[in-house]
């Protein structure tokens, strides 16, 4: 029956390569045109944005469209990605010469090299560079140009379970990394599937826990001239503490090296679990929620440093050139740095400011006094170097290994330094 | 026929003109030109680039891509892994569908509700089932570690999605049970159709029960077998949200069948490279066509679908 012969192969051959779709995308030849003045004026311009909560990051974008588009009569296309696509459909858009005019996503570096990029010069109102806090500016800066306009800052402290505390006897947060680990140890030892620190070092974020600890640490990720650091002594020291915590003390939860920050650690924290966690602004709004946790924020423990050191993230509002948008999107962020923009839209996300005229208003915020008075000292991952855009995947894919029980933090960090040194 | 067809000259019957003809099949040339032909090209197109990690083609890269693919340090690994997910899965599928099938063909009280509810995991998006078993799997919240431990099954709670050994067969577990639906409806399909008359003469001939089994229904299920198999060979291949969402906390790609290879070195890895996704993709479709073909070149599927 040949007929139904081929019916089968036809089916199946269409089944299989319906895979084929969906594995390359397109390859266009080139993205981007290369913007300036010259031409016709564009009458709206693309934002694709990352969604940092549900609540208010559309919210915010909408009526940020709306009040843009009376201001200068061009029109605002808003797109919000989830965090878990949003690199991806990024991608793809650059791969398919489909750039959006304004990207806010977590790097800029890869882009500004690739020549895709306004600087500062080109779009950033000069009141505006100059508001602009310096640890941030200094991230920001890719070959000697300001391409990274930063969009807000999170900064990351110890959260600890003072009901945990209390249970245990211990009177206070640990300052030091030997109290750290005599806490977690008699926090662990109160039982009932207690863990003293949960230490999430999967794929997630890994980047940002080992960071934390390996700054309170004197470690760095490069040394102050730009070259990789990955494996000094400092951050070997640093992911043997943290392997030791999870499989000498076994005072972490199990397998931190599989656990990722969102579903792994922070639920462990928000059901009394574990006494300590490395949290940050919306961790603490999902607690005061929940009204579970009688918790408190403390400066991170440290050691081999003259004080305690803050690890911050920041993300950035990346300008894509683009034939006849250079003004509209000059305008773009004009509006965005107003205070009553900016100001209002990481407030009500939960997050810190990126601008000195930012940080005065913050300020007088009692619950945000542990991280603010850190900000201007706070430490950043290199994002100006375009190679850490790929180191940052190694790290995230390969660190976590370093913690089991067989894991060699020295080797781990030796390959990771290789990766580094070749280019990423 | 050619009094459906009067204007057509005589000489030339049952045969439609080639232009008439090309305007009827147009619609399905179209399809699969931009359903199956376009995506092809376009694929292997990225897979002879070079890209930026930006997604930005920055030249030709020859088969240099294609090299890096096979120079990959974890090839092995995850080809291990494919192999041990479709063959496991599908086997298990079909064998335990061969058993639902048969107790669903029979006639029973409820049998109607148990047929929808074996569809409820067919209707679910993957995603959402995936992301349910992460939480059921949970090493500290979840209800199986509870339920096993409490039946004295388990003397220990097990990280099923963290600990190494159990990561490949939690997967399986999850594959099976949203492939059941399936499988299980064309068995019992292919069960339906064979005519009572065939069994009676059997029994007249003193067949057994087993033997009616083994002689009698399983060489008429055949197509039914062949086809579920084929097709589940196919869909658990090129299964993405099972394998991805339960083990998107491991780091590495101890656990990564070919497909989630694929995206990783697109997005998550330090390869980060568009072009050598591609080609990995381009391995993939060859792979599993030949799998396919093999299968069927084994199962002498010309005679099974006679």
């Amino acid at each position: 029956m040949a007929l139904k012969r081929t019916a089968l192969l036809g089916g199946a051959m269409a089944a299989l390569v319906g895979l084929a779709g969906c594995g390359g995308g397109t390859g266009s030849s080139s993205s981007g045109g290369n913007g300036g003045n010259g031409g016709k004026q564009v009458s709206s311009i693309k934002l694709v944005a990352a969604e940092y909560s549900a609540d208010h990051t559309k919210a915010f974008w909408d009526q940020f469209a709306k009040t843009y588009k009376q201001k200068y009569g061009i029109d605002l296309n808003v797109q919000i990605i989830s965090w878990d696509d949003i690199a991806q459909q990024s991608t793809t858009m650059v791969q398919n010469n489909n750039a959006p005019d304004i990207l806010n996503i977590n790097y800029y570096s890869s882009y500004a090299k690739d020549n895709l990029l306004y600087s500062a010069d080109d779009v950033l109102p000069s009141s505006v560079q100059s508001d602009l806090l310096d640890s941030f500016k200094i991230s920001g800066t890719f070959n000697d140009k300001l391409y990274g306009f930063p969009d807000l800052s999170s900064a990351r402290a110890l959260f600890y379970n003072k009901t945990l505390f209390q249970r245990a006897g211990i009177s206070a947060p640990p300052t030091n990394w030997n109290d750290f680990e005599a806490d977690a140890k008699k926090i662990t030892a109160l039982g009932g599937g207690v863990v003293g620190y949960a230490e999430p070092l999967g794929p997630e974020e890994a980047q940002a826990e080992f960071s934390i600890w390996t700054f309170n640490n004197g470690g760095t990720w490069q040394d102050d001239s730009g070259h990789w650091t990955i494996n000094s002594d400092r951050n070997v020291q640093t992911l043997q503490f943290l392997k030791k915590l999870a499989v000498t003390d076994k005072v972490t939860q199990n397998n931190p090296g599989k656990t990722n920050r969102t579903d792994g650690a922070f639920p462990l924290f928000e059901n009394n679990k574990a006494g300590m966690i490395v949290g940050f602004g919306p961790l603490s709004a999902q607690l005061d929620k929940d009204k579970k946790v009688n918790y408190g924020i403390a400066p991170m423990p440290y050691q081999n440093v003259s004080g305690p050191q803050t690890y911050g993230v920041t993300d950035y509002l990346d300008a894509f050139k683009k034939p006849g948008n250079q003004q509209a999107v000059k305008d773009f962020y004009e509006l965005y740095y107003q205070p009553d923009q900016v100001n209002t839209w990481i407030k009500s996300e939960g997050f810190l400011p990126v601008t000195k005229s930012g940080l005065q208003v913050f300020s007088s915020d009692a619950a945000l006094k542990v991280y603010i008075d850190t900000l201007p000292n706070i430490h950043l991952t290199p994002n100006q170097d375009p190679t850490w855009d790929k180191v940052l995947l190694a790290v995230q894919q390969q660190i976590g290994a370093a913690v089991a029980p067989n894991g060699d933090p020295k080797k781990v960090l030796d390959t990771l330094q290789q990766t580094a040194q070749a280019g990423g | 026929m050619p009094a459906n067809a009067p204007r057509r000259k005589p000489g030339r019957r049952g045969r439609l003109p080639f232009w008439t003809a090309l305007l009827w099949l147009s619609p399905a040339l179209v399809l699969i030109a931009g359903v199956v032909a376009y995506p092809v090209v376009e694929l292997v197109k990225a897979s002879l680039g070079t890209y930026s990690i930006t997604g930005l083609r920055t030249g030709s890269a020859g088969l240099g891509n294609f090299a890096k693919v096979l120079h990959h340090p974890d090839l092995g690994t995850v080809l291990r892994n494919t192999a041990e997910w479709v063959v496991l899965v599908v086997a298990i599928t079909i064998v335990l569908s061969l058993g639902l099938a048969q107790f669903l063909s029979k006639q029973f009280f409820g049998r109607r509700v148990v047929r929808w509810a074996i569809i409820v995991p067919w209707a679910a998006s993957l995603v959402i089932t995936a992301r349910l078993f992460t939480l059921l799997f949970d090493f500290y919240h979840g209800l199986i570690d509870r339920v096993l431990v409490a039946l004295h099954v388990l003397p220990h709670p097990v990280d099923f999605l963290g600990d190494d050994h159990w990561t490949m067969p939690s997967m399986i577990v999850v594959g099976v049970f949203v492939s059941l639906p399936f499988t299980c409806y064309v068995l019992l399909a292919g069960l339906a159709a064979i005519p009572d008359d065939v069994y009676e003469a059997a029994r007249i001939d003193g067949a057994r029960p087993w033997q009616l089994y083994r002689q009698v229904t399983l060489p008429l299920l055949r197509p039914a077998l062949l086809v579920a198999s084929v097709l589940n060979i196919i869909y658990v291949f090129n299964s993405f949200p099972i394998v991805y969402t339960l083990n998107d906390r491991n780091p590495g790609f101890r656990h990564d069948t070919s497909i989630t290879f694929m995206y990783k070195l697109a997005f998550k890895s330090a390869e980060h490279s568009v072009g050598m996704s591609a080609a990995a993709g381009v391995f993939n479709v060859l792979g599993i066509l030949v799998v396919v073909l093999a299968y069927l070149k084994l199962v002498s599927w010309r005679e099974a679908v006679r």
